[in-house]
């Protein structure tokens, strides 16, 4: 499909400046909130007015925009939400009367891309998906194809989302995270139902050049279905198209703690992690609909560094050498995705 | 209210209004253009102190040559609002 030169990642941990995999921050109130940088590269004038999303989503990928990509293609399923309530609480709060407009500029979801668009005068392709949980793995799609069609290009790729109250509430409420409070540390340990809330973002800068490139997305799958067999099956056909070329040694998997959705990760272990070592990430980044763009940012760790930080390992395979790795993610066990990323 | 003491709540709400992280309130000088140089506000700004001035002084500006009259510095918004509020 193509090729990842360039990462960089704004998140609950240590993965933006002085990158260090190894610590695992705790959570608290069991929502694992980034680590906002100082954002250097942002004038105040500006910063002032960004909510976090569209700070995390700048400020992440500031360091890529300077290779002047020929469009931006983000992934988000909420963008700046927070602003958009606030935005909406205004209406209601003043009668629709006069508004304020800061947080209604924050508020849509592709005011990240147009903000990145805009700092770098980039005026080239510029598009938001907003597939909820396949948000991420929709704009993956979208470089790709982009990159069929003009094969010489660059693309700025990215996938974020943002913590908001008003989400938070509303996915606690439908029993998405755990009512009792607990540390990311036992996040497998605690058989209950829910997982924990996260946020971040993860841009990448895509191309067609193997030459010099951290990783290369070989394949990607979408489904929506809460049934089982339905993931089984397609597992199988996708296994079938894509193990040509070598199977797996790493699982990515997304598992979150969540006991209701322990089944579709056993039974995707079952079927692709017989002998090859298993890892996790949720408790490093939370669960939110974008995590997947979490995940690919740490396979492209691992592929470089040849490294799984100590508390993300779930089983060590027959080998230790990782060239391929197959990401599996499941969203409130409707959503679903497989991404395999290789050396 | 006495005008010193009106100036500085209206410093404060500038500050929280249009989020100036890097500016305290008793740091804007009275005389300071808000537009431009001094505290560099823009467009958006403009229509954030109107809003302002409508919510915390019940004052409504629709003429937008009048709104650039009164916000020029804090005096002059000042001296607006003594002449205008309605709360």
């Amino acid at each position: 499909m193509f090729y990842i030169h360039q990462i960089t990642c704004i998140s609950p941990q240590q993965t933006f400046s002085d990158i260090d995999l190894n610590i695992l921050n705790d959570v608290a109130d069991n929502k694992l909130k980034v680590i906002e940088p100082s954002y250097e590269g942002i004038p105040l004038n500006i910063l002032r007015r960004m909510g976090k999303a569209v700070r995390i989503g700048v400020g992440s990928a500031l360091p890529l925009i300077k290779q002047k990509p020929d469009g931006i293609i983000i992934g988000t399923a909420n963008g700046g939400m927070e602003d958009c309530i606030k935005f909406l609480n205004q209406i209601i709060d003043y009668n629709e009367g006069m508004l304020a407009p800061g947080n209604f500029v924050q508020s849509t979801t592709n005011a990240v891309a147009a903000q990145i668009g805009l700092m770098s005068r980039n005026t080239g392709y510029n598009i938001t998906h907003v597939h909820r949980a396949l948000a991420f793995e929709n704009a993956m799609l979208d470089a790709a194809m982009m990159l069929h069609e003009n094969p010489s290009a660059n693309y700025l790729l990215g996938g974020l989302d943002e913590i908001s109250a008003y989400n938070y509430n509303i996915d606690y409420l439908s029993g998405a995270y755990k009512k009792e409070k607990i540390s990311n540390k036992d996040l497998f340990t605690i058989d209950s139902p829910g997982s924990i809330a996260g946020e971040g973002s993860a841009m990448f800068l895509v191309n067609k050049f193997s030459k010099n490139a951290i990783a290369e997305i070989e394949a990607l799958q979408t489904l929506h279905t809460d049934d089982i067999d339905v993931v089984k099956n397609q597992l199988q056909l996708f296994i079938e198209k894509n193990n040509a070329s070598g199977k797996p040694d790493l699982l990515l998997s997304g598992e979150n703690g969540d006991n209701r959705l322990t089944d579709y990760y056993t039974e995707i272990e079952n079927e692709v992690a017989k002998n090859i070592s298993v890892a996790r990430f949720k408790q490093m980044s939370g669960e939110y609909p974008t995590a997947s763009a979490y995940a690919v940012w740490l396979a492209c760790m691992i592929l470089k560094d040849q490294n799984i930080p100590a508390h993300a390992v779930k089983k060590i395979g027959e080998t230790k050498k990782y060239e391929r790795i197959f990401i599996y993610n499941n969203y409130k066990g409707t959503q679903h995705s497989f991404i395999l990323v290789s050396k | 209210m006495e005008k010193e003491a009106l100036k500085l709540q209206l410093k404060k709400q500038i500050v929280e209004f249009l989020n100036l992280m890097a500016v305290k309130p008793e740091d804007i000088k009275d005389d300071e253009p808000l537009f431009g140089e001094g505290l560099g506000l823009d467009s958006i700004d403009s229509i954030e102190l109107i809003v302002l001035l409508n919510r915390e002084y019940g004052i409504d500006i629709k003429d937008p040559k009048e709104g650039r009259k009164v916000l020029v510095d804090v005096n002059t918004m000042v001296d607006y609002i003594e002449k205008h509020r309605t709360k």
